[in-house]
């Protein structure tokens, strides 16, 4: 549980965010420059002039009318910047290792753990400057999380990472989540990993709250210009896989809600946990009753909102006992005649699906 | 190359030393404040610290004549603690280390500006202390700044004249540094025997400016890189 009520004047507006967050993950939304980081950095420590009263679980961060303000080496918060900031004249192992020194104890384990949860072992012995952006972001989390945090603050994981490597953070997040328990507040830009992550999102806005709630409820009314421009609506399923005898280059995945998706088995093992993601520009929307097509998606289901933004627009359809985002442009949703609660067939290949995990 | 020769290039080397090591700690401290802090008289402070660069040497040593002088503020204390300034190898010290001061600060402080501050911070959110954070992530980011800077006024120190004759006479074997003992030579007719001095100091400044050189190269190389 946090207790925020911080204010800290910016040069265009002042960010006062007077909140009580209750999740084990909670999503940050909201456009560029609108405060994000700057509260991030604030929580952290790292803006002395952040004024107001701060609480983790009953403990004091910050409390200006009291004069409290633990200095960041004490608050065991673990930090990820945007751009990684990772110590460029220390190689990977001594950046992992840089916080672990400090806090003694069970250092080794701390930072074997560390490694092994973010898999950059083949990583170690080389400096930042030759990593690649997903790389550096997974090295920036394992010293992060080498330091055993209270909290993990996240700033956009992706967006240093280069989109055509597909070389994707969340599924790291995805394993600190469920192996570490570490609780985190996650700025992000992808309404799909939102989703996907957390329990609780906020949506800021020039420095102000807008919205709290479920990430679902926050982004079911929201265009997607006014979350960002640059919003990606990656669907994203988490599930459990059982091997199909008859083609053997691909699986079912089983959803907690009951449906089940045909998936390619590019890499990992055939059976257990995984998780997959669709782009919903890779989803087709039908209006007829799909028979005899080669897709091995073929769901029906119910059209809950359409948003437009632009030349695009973002239909949300409920299928398979689980929720899609698919991207039309507007012709086409005008010829299809879409609007919520109107019946459709969805398809998706195989092939399309990409396994994250 | 004489005993003499010889025990002028010694007396010179560990002058230049010792002024070179007393304002390291000052001038990076300093090169730091300017850096990294905004607080009153700043500017002051700025202008103060060129002053050196831009008087005349001899200027500057007029100056620290008075200060250091018997009766001077500064020589009053010496002189109660017994201590002997003027005219002896320590104020030919105090005078290459004002005129010197500058040189180091300024590449300094550079290299300190070049250090994203967020780096250091975000040590400090790992745990580590502000006196840590600092030992382990800005000086090493920061080394090859203070580097350049303290060779830059090692070699300024080696070749200072105009204040250190005021302050320190030209004393054989006490105060004549190389510099010092170039001139005297050559007002003595003993042109030879300066020119033996030249090529030493043509050796020692070509030995300084080229690490220098080399360390400031390293950097635009590694600032170069892909970041």
């Amino acid at each position: 549980m946090i207790d925020l009520d911080l204010s800290l004047p910016l040069a265009r507006f002042t960010l006062e965010v007077r909140t009580r967050l209750e999740g084990q993950a909670v999503a940050i939304l909201g456009p560029s420059g609108s405060g994000k980081t700057s509260l991030l950095e604030s929580i952290a420590g790292l803006r002395p002039q952040a004024r107001g009263r701060l609480a983790i679980d009953d403990w004091v961060l910050v409390d200006s009318e009291k004069g409290v303000r633990i200095p960041p080496e004490r608050r065991h918060l673990g930090y990820v910047p945007q751009d990684s900031l990772l110590f460029p004249h220390l190689s990977v192992a001594q950046n992992v290792r840089f916080g672990v020194q400090a806090r003694r104890g069970d250092g080794a384990k701390l930072f074997d753990e560390a490694v092994a949860i973010l898999e950059i072992e083949p990583l170690l012995a080389r400096y930042p400057t030759t990593l690649s952006g997903g790389e550096r972001q997974r090295v920036a989390l394992a010293r992060a999380i080498a330091t055993r945090p209270r909290l993990l603050l996240l700033d956009e994981p992706l967006a240093a990472v280069d989109v055509a490597h597909r070389d994707r953070i969340l599924p790291y997040l995805l394993r600190v989540r469920s192996e570490m328990r570490i609780p985190f507040l996650y700025v992000t830009h992808n309404a799909g990993e939102a989703e996907a992550l957390a329990s609780e999102a906020i949506l800021i806005r020039a420095g102000k709250i807008v919205a709290q709630g479920s990430p679902a409820e926050i982004l079911r009314p929201l265009s997607l210009a006014a979350a960002d421009p640059a919003a990606s609506f990656e669907n994203v399923f988490e599930g459990k896989l059982e091997p199909l005898p008859a083609s053997p280059g691909s699986a079912r995945l089983h959803l907690p809600g009951g449906g089940a998706l045909v998936v390619p088995l590019l890499h990992g093992a055939a059976t257990g946990h995984a998780v997959y993601g669709i782009a919903p520009e890779d989803i087709l929307i039908s209006t007829a009753a799909l028979a005899r097509v080669s897709a091995r998606n073929v769901f029906e289901g119910e059209v809950e909102s359409v948003e437009h933004s632009g030349p695009d627009v973002l239909v949300r359809v409920r299928a398979a006992s689980t929720s899609w985002r698919a991207l039309l442009t507007s012709e086409a949703t005008l010829d299809l005649e879409l609007s919520p609660g109107k019946s459709v067939w969805i398809a998706v290949k195989t092939q399309a699906f990409r396994r994250l995990r | 190359m004489t005993t003499e020769d010889f025990s002028i290039l010694l007396l010179t080397l560990r002058v230049a030393a010792i002024s070179t090591i007393c304002i390291l700690p000052l001038g990076i401290g300093a090169a730091y404040l300017l850096a990294r802090r905004t607080f009153p008289g700043r500017g002051l402070l700025e202008t103060m610290l060129s002053l050196p660069l831009v008087l005349p040497p001899t200027a500057v040593g007029l100056v620290l004549l008075e200060l250091l002088r018997r009766a001077g503020p500064i020589g009053r204390l010496l002189d109660a603690a017994g201590i002997e300034v003027l005219f002896t190898w320590k104020a030919v010290a105090i005078a290459t280390a004002v005129m010197s001061f500058p040189l180091l600060v300024r590449p300094a402080r550079v290299a300190f500006e070049e250090v994203d501050p967020r780096l250091p911070a975000l040590a400090r959110s790992l745990g580590v202390s502000r006196l840590s954070a600092f030992a382990r992530v800005t000086l090493p980011l920061a080394w090859r700044g203070l580097a350049s800077g303290t060779l830059l006024a090692f070699s300024r120190a080696l070749g200072e004249f105009g204040a250190t004759i005021i302050v320190a006479g030209n004393i054989p074997g006490r105060t004549q540094t190389l510099a010092l003992a170039i001139f005297h030579r050559t007002q003595l007719g003993y042109d030879s025997a300066a020119m033996r001095l030249v090529a030493l100091t043509a050796i020692i400044a070509f030995a300084a400016v080229g690490t220098t050189e080399w360390i400031e190269r390293r950097r635009m190389r590694s600032r170069g890189s892909p970041a």
